[in-house]
């Protein structure tokens, strides 16, 4: 018993001298007193309190400790399995191919996309066939495509810039090129600021998740497109959706979140409006001062999508804004496409400094990407220098609209959703006769609204068209307008991806770079095709 | 070589072109604007003139410097002056150095680069071959730690930061609340930028801002011209001063060194505006599809070596939109750690799930693949549809090359699909500038799918995605960009299949490399490719002898895979930090405290011969790891890497950046720059 505690002393003596100096040292860091002091009355006032602290404590080291992604291993699914089972299951598994190969079908649908042979234009050749046909299906509203001037002027950008920026516009990849575009475009639209992308498609998918984050409400239009969509799939804020281009629809959606946020008594979140001026689905054009006014009332910020609108409508094709003279200041977020509105490549977005600048630091697409090759924004810049200047190319692509409409409307076995200055015409099989006489009528029956909280409208289960047979047909007529030499386009849909549906529709895009006499022959001879395929469908 | 003819083009030397027609390939479209022959005589008494009184030492490998001449000087003259005020009032200028080479070259050699664009280097001593040693393994990504007074320094500085910018903050809302209304909630709406998301921002990253966005002119090549821009008020409004700088570019993403606004593909490319002009007007599905993107798309295919690509108009958009066709619900991506953006954009909207595996470290993917193949879907442990692994072929921050041989060997056994990203790595890395699957030797159509840019070492825009024809179809009808987004431009198609086909070689073949090269596919070793039939490029595009040879793709490559490896050898030597393979073009050098990088990037910009770098810190590198990115060139010669290298060495001394190998170890800079060639293969 002597002996061990012998053996021990040095330990304890060791211990009393380390706790001494702990001590010593402690009461000479100032400050040290009142830490004592305060521990010592509160473990006075209140033992419980000292014990609850050092649960409190060792629950934050223990904390600190765990790894931070927490391992499958712990959680109640989770299998164990020997290295023995885990071969065995390895060997048995066997996935899918990676992709499966297309079926006739949808080998048939490659085959007949069709293919220019040189320059695209309004009277571009074809590969297949040799032969020069009238172009109603590619995206050059005002002719800008095959310009001289601006071919001229992108060869002496071409000679002093080259062809790529070689980086993203954070490091060396900001051109004074787009430094200009990007005023160019917000002077013609009459914006604060914009913010140049290196891809339309890409634009709108990078400025809903730049600003919609996790929490935030977006109620959003339930036509909207695809890229749309996406960037809302993305951003994961909650969305609310209205009935497509029905703006008393919106209003009742936005009173309801505005309630509900009262009824939970949740915090302030942003909140956003997401639509399109002309819509991609169907041509349809949203009622741009409504809509202003709506968001004003209810305080919400406008996201719109002016890709198809912008470089088309207004008298000198500054969009929506131009034709319903609503000063662009008054969209938050405007965005449109410098590839199917300037002829070039990318897209943009405009909007206060504050909106432009904080998608320079989160806009994904822009961060992350290439800037734009200088030239193509030499191009746009020009082609903003074009429009200005000549408006009358604006007024020729309404007349050639309005040549095609006048056409288009008489024929009674389709239905033309778009809007009558929509540069883009959908047109739909017209539904067998014996659902009711006036379809719009039923759509706009009094039942109860949909729900907001879905996509899919109430009268979703009611669409009687059929997709399949719809789109042969419609390919049928593709095939016969091209016979007679018209290129048209079906509206191509990636079917089983889409939030919504959408339609088959055949897709004309006007362009003011064919006159009013070209434009009524090649309609005339998309009517021609639709009445005799669709006549023989009867 | 007769002074007065207009000359051809080989970007390095062409001493004697068989193909004789290259005489009268030039003359309607003479790069140099040389008016006559008297003109170029005078350029060329000039530069003799320069010559002599150049310092340059004698370089061992290159022919005698008896009567030198230059070119392209009287054409460098012209752009180098436009727009630059200073340089007409003192006629020539090269005063930063970077107007002409070091070693100015002989009447036999023939440059038409631009020097500034696309340096010039005769010396044959200055080249490699981007090639894995057969048999070694691959190296591990390791992470090298700094003395741990530099890591306590590097966490206090953040601390610093962050209690100062809270104090800030907490005083500036009370003061002056004017400058705070934009994270304030105001007449009913939320802030768009939270006051705490947009901390870093504000507080950090303003801080450093001159290091970000600078603009910029002309061509981002071996130079490039800053427009100089100064801030009033601590980074908040940047002012154009309307002054320019120019400098040593070794920031952008120009490999293979193609950003030139002259040459063979800047022609190639003229005349395809002229006669295609610049839009395809469309989607490719919906007549926006053109004979040129054909073309490409045969064009690239054949490059990388699968059997169909299809080409987007942008790089980001190739992942966030084409992921989604190839996997989706019960399918399983497999990411590594520090993926791209545009990965982790494409497999969120694909809706697979997706577990990621510590960066390039195979135990880690291999313990990953056991466990989800074992345990199958979550909840219902159905087994999964398929597993897509996907990994970078050369990560873009650290410089890492994927593992791909030991990848293959695990997708033998467990049987998942390998997407590699080859954003980086296209035309940068093997003997053949195809990429990692040529680099490590490997047959690329083993790998399912191979994706890349072709903003970076073709100098042009956009991707592509190359895999089988039926899986390539698919993408094309599956994918987000085939319906709704902009073709490619003709314009960029072109510049692609310039520069690729001046990698390629332009068939008749090229001579051998060192025996092997063929078609011929034994079991086991690949065998690239021959060059590209003349029958695949459209009739109008006619390269000059020297790209279409393949001798200056192959000439670039060399340079390329030198200087990538000298300079980051070099660095090692001079005793600092750096991430990554050898071999790779992005070198990065570790920095680790935030205020190091300011003072980095504005050491290097100040100095006689301004060098522009890229300094990343947090969130795209870790918290401490802050670095500069240096991204090398085929476009730079030895002596601007030499130059880099001095630069660095100066700053890293003031700076305190050498924590790399010990002292004992270490080269002083003349010593690295005068045995670079011994430097650069170790």
């Amino acid at each position: 018993m002597n002996s061990t505690s012998e053996t021990l002393e040095p330990l304890f003596n060791f211990l009393d001298t380390s706790l001494l100096t702990l001590e010593d040292t402690f009461n000479k860091l100032p400050g040290s007193a009142v830490i004592l002091r305060y521990v010592r009355s509160s473990h006075r006032n209140d033992p419980g309190r000292t014990v609850l602290e050092l649960i409190l404590l060792l629950f934050a080291i223990w904390t600190l400790l765990q790894s931070r992604t927490r391992a499958d291993r712990t959680e109640k699914h989770f299998i164990q399995f020997t290295d023995k089972e885990i071969d065995e299951l390895v060997d048995e598994w066997t996935p899918e191919p990676l992709g499966q190969p297309l079926s006739a079908k949808e080998q048939a649908d490659l085959a007949s996309v069709p293919i220019i042979a040189g320059p695209n234009g309004p009277k571009p050749k074809l590969v297949s066939t040799g032969k020069t046909v009238t172009n109603l299906a590619s995206l050059n509203f005002t002719g800008l495509a095959g310009n001289e001037h601006i071919k001229q002027r992108a060869i002496e950008t071409l000679k002093k810039y080259g062809l790529g920026s070689c980086g993203p516009p954070g490091f060396y990849g900001t051109l004074d090129v787009h430094m200009d575009l990007e005023r160019d475009i917000a002077d013609f639209l009459g914006a604060e600021s914009a913010i140049l992308y290196s891809q339309g498609f890409s634009t709108i998918s990078s400025v809903v998740p730049a600003f919609c984050k996790r929490g935030d409400i977006i109620v959003a239009d339930r036509g909207v497109s695809f890229a749309i969509h996406k960037g809302i799939q993305i951003s994961r804020s909650t969305v609310r959706w209205y009935d497509h281009n029905d703006l008393k629809s919106l209003e009742d959606v936005l009173e309801g979140v505005e309630k509900e946020r009262r009824k939970r008594r949740g915090p302030l979140t942003r909140r956003f409006i997401i639509t399109e001026g002309i819509f991609e689905k169907d041509g349809v054009m949203v009622d741009l001062p409504k809509l202003i006014e709506l968001k004003y009332k209810h305080k919400f910020r406008l996201i719109l999508d002016e890709s198809f609108s912008f470089g088309t409508v207004g008298r000198t094709g500054r969009g929506l804004t131009e034709l319903y003279n609503v000063p662009a200041e008054k969209v938050d977020m405007l965005v449109g496409s410098v590839a199917i509105g300037l002829c070039s490549s990318g897209g943009f977005c405009a909007g206060s400094q504050t909106v432009v600048d904080h998608q320079r630091i989160n806009g994904p697409s822009f961060v992350f990407s290439a800037s734009m090759p200088p030239l193509l924004s030499v191009s746009a810049s020009e082609g903003i220098n074009i429009l200005r200047s000549t408006p009358s190319i604006l007024t020729t692509l309404q007349e050639n609209i309005r040549a095609a409409r006048a056409i288009l409307d008489r024929v009674d076995c389709i239905t033309i959703p778009s809007h009558p200055a929509s540069p883009i015409i959908h047109i739909y099989v017209r539904s067998a006769p014996t659902t009711s006489l006036h379809p719009s009528a039923a759509a706009h029956s009094p039942t109860k609204p949909s729900n907001p909280a879905s996509v899919l409208p109430r009268d979703a289960a009611n669409w009687d068209w059929d997709v399949e047979t719809e789109e042969r047909v419609l390919q049928d007529v593709v095939e016969e307008a091209l016979a007679q030499g018209v290129m048209i386009t079906k509206a191509k849909r990636l079917r089983g991806q889409e939030a919504v549906e959408p339609r088959p529709s055949i897709r004309l895009a006007l362009t003011s770079a064919l006159t009013k006499k070209e434009t009524e022959k090649a309609v005339g001879v998309v009517k021609t095709a639709l009445v005799k395929v669709l006549g023989r469908r009867r | 070589m007769p002074a007065s003819s207009p000359l051809p083009s080989p970007m390095a030397l062409n001493i004697a072109a068989p193909n004789p027609s290259m005489f009268k390939k030039r003359s309607s479209q003479t790069l140099a604007p040389l008016a006559s022959a008297a003109s170029y005589l005078s350029a060329l008494s000039q530069a003799d003139a320069r010559a002599r009184h150049s310092h340059g030492r004698t370089p061992t490998a290159t022919p005698a410097l008896s009567l030198s001449s230059s070119i392209t000087s009287s054409s460098e003259d012209t752009v180098l002056n436009e727009g630059d005020p200073s340089s007409h009032a003192h006629g020539f200028d090269n005063f930063d150095g970077l107007a002409l080479p070091v070693r100015p070259p002989t009447s036999e050699q023939v440059f038409t680069t631009l020097h500034t664009e696309f340096g010039h280097c005769a010396n044959e001593a200055y080249r490699l071959t981007s090639q894995h040693t057969q048999g070694e393994a691959v190296p591990a990504h390791v992470e090298q730690d700094p003395p741990y007074y530099i890591l306590l320094s590097t966490y206090i500085s953040y601390l610093i930061l962050i209690c100062v910018g809270h104090v800030r903050d907490f005083v500036g809302k009370r003061l002056s609340p004017g400058s705070y209304t934009h994270l304030v909630p105001r007449n009913g709406y939320a802030p768009l930028n939270s006051d705490f998301d947009s901390f870093y921002t504000r507080r950090l990253k303003t801080r450093m801002d001159e290091c970000f966005s600078q603009p910029v002119t002309g061509v981002a090549g071996r130079t490039i011209m800053l427009l100089d821009r100064i801030s009033p008020d601590y980074n908040h409004t940047q002012i154009l001063t309307g002054t320019r700088t120019r400098a040593l570019n070794i920031s952008s993403y120009n490999y293979l060194g193609f950003a030139q606004a002259r040459g063979g593909c800047a022609d190639a490319v003229e005349e395809v505006i002229r006669r295609y002009g610049v839009s395809t007007c469309g989607a490719r599905l919906e007549g926006g599809s053109s004979d040129l993107h054909t073309v490409t798309e045969a064009l690239v295919a054949n490059f990388v070596g699968m059997e169909d690509a299809m080409i987007s108009s942008m790089g980001f958009a190739t992942n966030s939109a084409l992921i989604p066709a190839l996997v989706g619900k019960g399918c399983l991506v497999i990411s590594d750690e520090l993926n791209h953006a545009s990965i982790r954009f494409g497999t969120r909207l694909s809706g697979a799930n997706v577990r990621m595996f510590k960066h390039n470290d195979m135990g880690s993917l291999e313990a990953l693949l056991r466990e989800v193949i074992s345990q199958g879907q979550p909840k219902t442990h159905r087994p999964w549809k398929k597993i897509l692994v996907i990994v970078e072929g050369l990560y873009s921050m650290e410089g890492t090359l994927a593992n791909i041989p030991v990848i293959l060997e695990l997708k033998k056994k467990y049987k998942f699909y390998l997407f590699v990203d080859e954003a980086h790595s296209i035309g940068a890395l093997g003997p053949h500038g195809r990429g990692v699957a040529d680099y490590f030797n490997i047959p690329p159509r083993s790998i399912d799918i191979l994706m890349g840019t072709f903003t970076k070492s073709f100098g042009a825009a956009g991707g592509y995605i190359a895999g089988t024809k039926s899986l390539i179809d698919r993408v094309r009808l599956r994918g987000h960009l085939g319906p709704y987004a902009e073709a490619m431009t003709p314009p960029v198609l072109t510049q692609v299949l310039a520069s690729m086909a001046s990698i390629m070689g332009v068939s008749p073949p090229l001579p051998p490399l060192d025996g092997g090269e063929g078609v011929v596919t034994t079991s086991g070793t690949y065998v690239h490719p021959g060059p590209a039939p003349a029958s695949s490029l459209p009739n109008w595009l006619t390269l000059p002898y020297a790209l279409a040879s393949g001798t200056e793709g192959r000439t670039r490559l060399r340079r390329l895979a030198f200087n990538s490896r000298y300079l980051h050898n070099g660095l090692i030597k001079l005793g600092f930090i750096t991430y990554g393979h050898p071999s790779s073009p992005i070198v990065p050098l570790l920095l680790f405290n935030p205020g190091k990088m300011n003072m980095f990037h504005r050491m290097m910009k100040d100095r006689k011969t301004p060098i522009i770098v890229v300094v990343v810190a947090y969130p795209a590198t870790p918290l401490v790891t802050s670095r500069v990115r240096f991204c090398v060139s085929a476009a730079h010669t030895k002596e601007d890497v030499d130059v880099v290298l001095r630069a660095c060495d100066e700053v890293g001394d003031v700076l305190d950046l050498k924590h790399g190998i010990g002292r004992g170890e270490r080269w002083t800079v003349e010593k690295i720059v005068e045995r670079a060639a011994e430097v650069a293969g170790m």
